[in-house]
């Protein structure tokens, strides 16, 4: 009783505080303004989630622009819901200055200094963070987390620790003063003073709170390994190392180190930083030497049986001989790296199974291991292994496929330092482009290659990420053929699926008839950039497996046939994209822009605080705008031109209807709305389907009364239902307008219309997004609901369970008959998700609703264009 | 096969990352092409080079891309020029063609777009030549 009570008085004064403010024409055009914005928000989020895939040129001004207008629109939308609800919301004020002062950083080149640790665990490390943790981190950081290949495990000392490291032993002054100008003519002179700083850098004492840090890591390492003592091999990593400058051999590594002397060891490395030869570099590449920054990787040292180096491409040889080259000897890996002891070198098939070309075997009589009290000796080899191959077939087809799988990551040929552990497991210790140049005639070559090749098609779908894939196609039909494809092969398949996902790391391509620029699996093709294009449409069709194809998903063109040159011509021509200032800029602008965490209304998330991104901000703000007007129906009260009724239809669809300007003709007192009041163009149209299509009957899902009316909640009394169980339903119409917005469940969907004759300003956008189960079902129902979208005329996104429909520039029969196709598919899906536990259900649907659907309600006399829509409704 | 001169392309944008991007492809394509981030050195180029296709940005420091593309038009008329910019509106674009701009194309744009732009300029010169 209390509670009730309580309620009550909560509703009074809510309506008292809020009501007299603002008219109503004020909250609908807000709340107009919402839905618009929110519109564009997302798309200018795909359309900078699209630039990513490598399909579009776009330049810094774009990357700067698209984030102001982010920022400037989010601001408007807040706005208006602070107008809307009474300014209920100002927080969401502080939330979007938070995202926004940590965009701008970005934007600035600076990330803010509260983002940059001191250390880094390699789990954690990736190449957003290059300037951070250094190229040759950056790197290992993506071959541990992304391609999931084994790395020694470790952390890094980031550059901030080394600023920190030099300020505070008042060596940056001595940099700025004693060092420059570069221009230094006297060698000798330089030479000295480099020394001097050297013979400094390693007798300063390490900040504090940086020892703390970096012993504090070690600790968990040792927790971690249940080892007493940890050995590491402290490494190099200084900033631009790696990276299309190798810095090769300037900088120190140490092996080996005991863990109380990491500390030492990392000044040394640092140390190294200042070496003539190193100074030299980096004048002559053109580094600033405010760019100079040493970051160091302190690694687990692993247990080497055998150790070397591999080039995925010879370096030697033209660059299209199909051979890449090991070097390997017993122990750890100096001996190989240095090139002064004789090793054993190997040249192997590039083409899978990796064929052995060439073996050159020669005695090793000592190898170098690790000390038991750390440091390395030279230890003499049994006379059975001295002539011995220190590689087997096996372990050199496991060097040059994964070697493979490095060069088609990172785009560049590779240079890689591996070694095989005691337990046999193969190590990466490191990887760097390999420079390789092609010849002017070369580059020719291409051209003429390229026009005498059998083209298969020439841009056709969408680019999700570009790139080369030469290999021969597979054919995915079935779920038992995901199984079966093999590694190397360029996948075809009806539809883009995250299923496909899981096949990525491996193959070299992907095709799909259909399929989605922003979806799942687009997002994990970029993660492992394998070149990939959707919505071909015919893709299936024209290709087979075993077909051997060339994919240029840069040109967007398939060739019949191998054409390696276009590989080639990639892996040592093109700009790296994904390395690029500006893609790398835009991915890590996008982390705060597009992940979507607020996914649960009722979650105690749901708050301006738990907005972590600008999509959080827009979906809270939507869906409170929402609320607050229903909110308003609760309150009721006959205010002045307030019409917000219930709308009595034969279906438990519990819609709330707000008459913004001639959509309805009920009485002024009616507090109910049948289905004749209505007059609204779109929405008589979409009730139609709702109701006529009879669908609702026909849902084939069974469910209990209970769970139904969980799921629908129709209320009987709306005043006695706390708003949060009755589900957000409701429409605002006029004459021409309809704006419906339905969240049953967790399902959220909304439906924006204008219908009037004049043909120009006839639209409908239709958006749903959400679900109770499981991922999979739920972009199995998005894909039901796209498809059926697609093949009625609708211009179709997907991006995981979110849909989103558009259609432009139709007739008003058009327009009325696809509401009410539109209303028949919401009474068909409200619960369909529970049942697509298979993509056959999802075609079955497809082709049932279709079925269904047609034999209801034919088409209209003037009939749209048959099939597909793409590019029709823009 | 078709041993016909490859058409010249000079492309002129003050952002090095749209020049880096569309040379590449360009080339692959079968395109000879010169690429410029200085509006300047592009003018000094243009005097000495005569060009089949000119692909420029607009807004650009020094010589603006709409003085740019008048030189152009005006030393060597039957070099094509396209626009490329992050700046379209209604205005740029129906000045870009007063001026005799082939076509106009706003950023970011598919590579397919620019790539479809030239082979419309080829086309349009082989239909001339017959």
């Amino acid at each position: 009783m209390n509670g009730l009570w309580a309620r009550i008085c909560g509703t009074f004064s809510r309506w008292r505080r809020r009501e007299p403010r603002v008219p109503l024409a004020r909250i609908l055009k807000c709340f107009r303004s919402i839905l618009a914005r929110n519109s564009e928000i997302l798309d200018l989020m795909a359309t900078m989630g699209k630039a990513l895939s490598g399909d579009y040129v776009f330049d810094s001004h774009f990357v700067h622009s698209s984030c102001q207008r982010l920022i400037d629109l989010t601001q408007s939308l807040i706005h208006d819901l602070n107008i809307l609800s009474g300014q209920k919301y100002v927080d969401l004020y502080a939330s979007l200055e938070g995202i926004r002062r940590r965009l701008d950083a970005i934007l600035a080149g600076q990330p803010s200094i509260g983002d940059i640790p001191y250390t880094l665990f390699y789990e954690d490390c990736n190449r957003d963070w290059i300037d951070e943790v250094g190229g040759k981190n950056a790197n290992l950081g993506e071959v541990r987390n992304v391609l999931a290949l084994p790395t020694p495990d470790g952390f890094v000392i980031t550059t901030r620790a080394y600023h920190e490291f030099m300020a505070s032993a008042g060596l940056s002054d001595f940099l700025t003063q004693q060092l420059n100008p570069w221009e230094t003519q006297d060698t000798q002179a330089l030479e000295q003073r480099l020394r001097d700083l050297q013979r400094r850098i390693e007798a300063s004492s390490i900040p504090e709170k940086l020892a703390r840090e970096i012993y504090h890591r070690i600790e968990t390492l040792g927790r971690k390994y249940r080892r007493e003592t940890l050995f590491f091999a402290v490494r190099s990593s200084a900033s631009g190392e790696d990276t299309e400058h190798s810095f090769a051999g300037l900088h120190r590594s140490l092996l080996n180190v005991p863990e109380t002397e990491v500390l030492q060891a990392y000044r040394q490395v640092v140390a190294s930083l200042f070496t003539l030869q190193a100074w030299r570099y980096r004048r002559d590449k053109g580094f600033g030497e405010h760019e100079a920054a040493m970051a160091v990787g302190c690694q687990l040292m692993v247990d080497a049986v055998v150790s070397g180096v591999l080039y995925t491409v010879d370096p030697t040889a033209p660059p299209h001989s199909d051979a890449l080259t090991v070097s390997a000897t017993w122990g750890l890996g100096p001996p190989v790296v240095e090139g002064n002891r004789k090793v054993d070198r190997f040249r192997v098939s590039r083409d899978p199974p990796h064929a052995l070309l060439q073996m050159h075997v020669v005695p090793k009589t000592a190898s170098l291991i690790s000390q038991r009290d750390g440091g390395t000796q030279w230890v003499d080899v049994s006379e059975v292994d001295q002539s011995r191959s220190c590689l087997n077939s096996q372990q050199l087809n496991l060097l040059a496929s994964t070697g493979l799988l490095l060069e088609r990551y990172f785009k560049r040929p590779q240079d890689i330092e591996w070694a095989f552990d005691t337990s046999g497991q193969l190590i990466i210790l490191q990887t760097r482009p390999l420079q390789i140049n092609l010849s002017d005639s070369d580059i020719c070559r291409i051209s003429d290659i390229t026009a005498s090749a059998p083209v298969l098609w020439s841009g056709r779908g969408d680019v999700v990420q570009r790139g080369i894939a030469v290999g021969k196609a597979f054919v995915v039909q079935s779920d038992e053929d995901l199984k079966r494809v093999p590694a190397d092969a360029i996948v075809v398949a009806r539809e883009s699926s995250p299923r496909l996902a899981a096949l990525f790391r491996h193959v070299r391509g992907v095709i799909t008839d259909v399929g989605s620029p922003l979806g799942h699996m687009a997002t994990v093709a970029r993660e492992f950039r394998v070149p990939t294009v959707v919505n071909t449409e015919i893709a299936t069709q024209l290709i087979h497996t075993g077909d051997p194809l060339t994919l240029d998903a840069t040109q967007n063109v398939l060739y019949r046939g191998y054409i390696k040159e276009l590989s080639y011509h990639e892996l040592t021509y093109e700009e790296v994209f994904e390395e690029t200032y500006e893609y790398r800029l835009l991915r890590r602008l996008l982390r705060l822009i597009t992940p979507l965490h607020l996914v649960d209304p009722k979650g105690t998330d749901f708050t301006p605080a738990g907005c972590r991104t600008l999509h959080d901000i827009v979906r809270f703000v939507h869906e409170r705008a929402v609320a607050e007007l229903v909110g308003m129906n609760l309150a009721s009260f006959h205010t002045s031109g307030c019409q917000i009724r219930l709308l009595e239809i034969p279906v438990p669809l519990d819609l709330r209807v707000i008459d913004a300007d001639g959509g309805t003709v009920a009485s002024p007192d009616a507090r109910t709305l049948r289905l004749q009041d209505v007059t609204s163009i779109p929405m008589r149209a979409f009730l139609a389907g709702v109701v006529e299509s009879n669908l609702w009957e026909r849902t084939p899902v069974a469910m209990d009364f209970k769970s139904f009316l969980a799921s629908m909640s129709r209320t009987f009394d709306t005043h006695r239902v706390p708003l949060e169980e009755v589900g957000l339903n409701l429409a605002v119409v006029s004459s021409n307008y309809m704006n419906i917005n339905l969240r049953i469940g967790y399902h959220f969907n909304i439906i924006d219309a204008y219908v009037d004759d004049r043909i120009d300003d006839n639209y409908i956008y239709f958006r749903f997004i959400g679900g109770v189960t499981d991922l999979t079902r739920r972009s199995r129902r998005a894909r039901l609901i796209g498809e059926i979208l697609d093949r009625t005329g609708f211009r179709v996104e997907i991006r995981g369970d979110l849909v989103v429909g558009r259609m432009k520039k139709r007739p008003r029969s058009t327009m009325e008959h696809n509401l009410g196709m539109l209303g028949a598919l919401v009474a068909y899906t409200r619960q369909l998700d529970v049942q697509m536990i298979s993509d056959e259900e999802v075609v079955r649907h497809v082709e049932r609703f279709m079925e269904l659907f047609r034999s209801l309600w034919p088409r209209p006399q003037a009939a749209e264009p048959q099939g597909g829509s793409h590019g029709q409704a823009t | 096969m078709d041993k016909q001169p490859k058409m010249r392309v000079l492309i002129l944008d003050d952002e090095p990352i749209v020049c880096k991007r569309m040379k590449p492809s360009f080339e692959k394509a079968g395109y000879e092409v010169e690429t410029f981030t200085d509006s300047t050195l592009a003018l000094e180029r243009i005097r000495e080079q005569d060009f089949d296709v000119v692909i420029t940005d607009l807004k650009m420091e020094k010589i603006d891309g709409m003085r740019f593309l008048s030189e152009v038009k005006k030393r060597t008329p039957t070099t094509e020029v396209i626009v490329i910019t992050g700046f379209a509106t209604m205005e740029t674009a129906k000045e870009s063609f007063q001026k005799g701009v082939f076509d106009f194309v706003a950023k970011p744009f598919k590579m397919s777009e620019i790539l479809d732009a030239v082979r419309r300029v080829e086309e349009k010169r082989r239909a001339a030549r017959l």
